[in-house]
């Protein structure tokens, strides 16, 4: 659980649902639940104990590193694999044992899947071809979905006939043909470079919005996931570690890994002192209004883009918390400069936008690293 | 949230690149011109001459005792090619043949799948399994039918242990074939295990995902996807079939002659030289154009 540091405390999205409700609308049935769900393979726990209520309309991203269990996870609801223990209900209709082709849910594979010894348009007519819908019928969605993907026109093109944005947009149109319940995507842009993949991040979520089914969506590129997602569900070593808006993930992380997983952040292990002040181990005071309990260890995260710099004998606003240092290491990015500096025994990472009369220091430099009581954020040492 | 459209196709390499690239690739193939000289000489001198030397013979002409002329070239043995016992002889053989493939393929294509289905190191134990006939005698192999198969052979003592009484297998068209389908099967399963193994498992999961039950992924997705292996096998198992002359000599009887024995029978009891030219001759030509088919059916990618 996320303490706040400052007086600016208030800002707790757990505590504030009116906020929440202004931010995304509220959403009650729950598309996809899954219940208590763990997956073992051999010794090894994919998927160990994780609860979780999709809702339905939401684009909801399952987030974290490879081998963290998301695309299991992503797999038992689709029925190509079964979970070990729990359940897992699509629309309230528990699955059981059901195989994937008597589930109204359809995927967009990694690596598209798509069957090269069919053209485009066979690709996205097959599912419909499996349902046995009527021939006039299965012509008009398939051109439908085409249209939605904007391939009309290479209909009798083979996949490898297309470009990997092109093959990307087939497997999309091939699963919403079949109109499913809940879409699901296995890091679907992960092939593609990176200036395709920001146009289809927010074509994918413009798509969402129109089509208006849940898309439940793998990655675990953690812009693309903030980008996108009404929610966000952070998974590591087969965990659920945190659900929540993107606002709430990146800002009011509830674990070190979260924390350090989404965005670039300073992990610095601290103490609570009995007078509720902060200590970092290297002996930092950090002046703070705090719930924790005294002399619990814990761990402070301060976003780099959160900290400023001013010279060693600056000024910076009230209510800042402040730690001397020097600067150890600079790097220019372009739109920003990231230092490092050191501070006691820790280096503190630090992003300072590049802008006109924007400030910028030497390596050697004494300065005072500054942020406000809001920027640090306590979690619980993982 | 301002929306992109999505970027235009990736613009296809330069000119430029692609010339770079059809220069190496044409270095490429002069440094493979010389490597294949070898074979090639391998191939005119003991293929291409002796068929040639046998397509000659074909227009000779029998003399009374039984000895070649090769002059006054005419072209009676191919006529004779159309008598009703050298019909006879080519309907069964292709048929022995195409009942071969047919059952290698049946009886390979669930073994191939599931060697190509299982880890790394597990497919390579079992290939090697496949292969270990080929380190003995296809001879002594066959004659070790003719034992097992003999009407005091184990199988026809089962059949009298289960009341069936004893079995007549020798001799008969079922152990012809049954030698055959054993003599061939691995050409089979290689070629299969290649194409399947080859197969994106992913794609029959899409399948499934898509609404196909598992039998219709199979003939929808992976059926077709390993037909190169299918071809190829049923090539490489009929051809050896359809002029196979071992296994119908010891196996089989006299009313299982195949293409293979009677050639033999033409040059060396009959001693009809131009007759046997002109059959092997024709039964290469097909063969040929067996293999020419198979080639322009996507074989290639083998």
């Amino acid at each position: 659980m996320a303490v706040c540091v400052s007086s600016t405390c208030d800002r707790d999205w757990n505590d504030q649902p009116a906020l929440r409700k202004q931010i995304r609308p509220a959403m009650s049935a729950t598309a996809v639940d899954l219940s208590d769900v763990s997956k073992r393979f051999d010794d090894v726990n994919a998927v160990d104990h994780v609860d979780l209520a999709i809702r339905d309309g939401e684009f909801f991203s399952l987030l974290g590193p490879s081998g963290c269990g998301k695309t299991t996870t992503l797999r038992m609801i689709a029925g190509l694999e079964f979970p070990t223990e729990g359940r897992i209900s699509i629309f309230g209709d528990e699955m059981g044992l059901r195989p994937p082709n008597m589930r109204p849910v359809n995927t967009v594979f990694q690596s598209y899947a798509l069957f090269p010894h069919m053209t485009v348009s066979d690709n996205v007519a097959f599912g419909l071809q499996m349902r046995r819908l009527d021939r006039r019928e299965i012509r008009r969605r398939v051109g439908d979905a085409l249209e939605l993907v904007q391939l009309t026109g290479r209909e009798r093109r083979r996949p490898n006939q297309l470009s990997g944005g092109q093959q990307q947009r087939v497997a999309l149109a091939r699963a919403l043909v079949n109109e499913p319940k809940v879409l699901l995507l296995d890091e679907p842009l992960g092939a593609l470079d990176l200036k395709l993949r920001q146009a289809m991040q927010l074509e994918l979520k413009d798509l969402q919005t129109r089509v208006g089914i849940t898309f439940v969506y793998v990655t675990h590129d953690q812009e693309e996931a903030l980008t996108m997602s009404d929610r966000i569900g952070v998974m590591d070593a087969g965990r659920l570690l945190q659900v929540g808006v993107p606002e709430e993930i990146y800002e009011r992380p509830t674990s070190p890994m979260v924390a350090e997983f989404i965005g670039d952040t300073n992990l610095l292990p601290a103490t609570v002192k009995a007078d509720g002040q902060i200590e970092l181990v290297g002996g930092q005071i950090v002046g703070a209004d705090i719930t924790a309990s005294p002399g619990a260890e814990i761990m402070v995260t301060l976003r780099p883009e959160r900290l400023h710099i001013v010279d060693a004998d600056g000024s910076f606003p009230d209510g800042h918390n402040a730690i001397d240092g020097t600067v150890a290491r600079r790097v220019y990015l372009g739109n920003a400069v990231t230092y490092g500096i050191l501070a006691g025994n820790v280096t503190l990472r630090v992003r300072v936008r590049n802008a006109p009369g924007q400030r910028q220091f030497d390596v050697g430099r004494r300065v005072q690293v500054h942020w406000a009581g809001d920027a640090a954020v306590l979690v619980e040492r993982g | 949230m301002t929306r992109t459209l999505v970027p235009e196709d990736q613009p296809a390499p330069p000119e430029a690149s692609q010339e770079l690239e059809r220069r190496a690739a044409d270095a490429r193939s002069r440094r493979g011109l010389w490597i294949a000289s070898a074979p090639a000489a391998y191939l005119v001198l003991l293929f291409a001459l002796p068929l040639l030397i046998v397509f000659v013979y074909s227009f000779a002409t029998r003399g009374t005792t039984g000895q070649t002329i090769l002059a006054d070239w005419n072209i009676t043995a191919y006529a004779r090619l159309f008598n009703p016992l050298v019909r006879e002889i080519v309907l069964r053989s292709v048929g022995y043949a195409a009942v071969t493939t047919v059952i290698s393929l049946v009886v390979s294509y669930p073994f191939a799948y599931y060697i190509a289905t299982r880890p790394a190191r597990m497919r390579n134990v079992l290939l090697v399994l496949v292969m270990i006939p080929f380190w003995s005698n296809f001879l002594v192999r066959t004659y070790a039918w003719r034992v097992l198969l003999s009407s005091s052979g184990p199988v026809s003592q089962l059949t009298q242990l289960l009341g069936m009484g004893q079995t007549r297998l020798l001799f008969t068209t079922t152990a012809v074939v049954l030698g055959l389908v054993y003599g061939y099967m691995p050409f089979m399963i290689l070629p299969l295990y290649a194409a399947i193994e080859r197969i994106d498992l992913g794609l029959v999961e899409a399948a499934r995902d898509l609404y196909a039950s598992g039998a219709r992924a199979f003939w929808r997705v992976t059926w077709p996807l390993s037909r190169p292996g299918v071809v190829a096998g049923s090539i490489l198992v009929f051809i050896p079939s359809l002029g196979a002359y071992v296994t119908p000599e010891i196996l089989g009887g006299s009313k299982t002659t195949m293409l293979g024995s009677y050639i033999v029978r033409q040059f060396l009891s009959a001693r009809d030289w131009p007759f046997g030219s002109a059959l092997s001759f024709v039964v290469t030509a097909l063969m040929l154009i067996a293999t020419l088919v198979y080639f322009r059916t996507g074989g290639r990618t083998l």
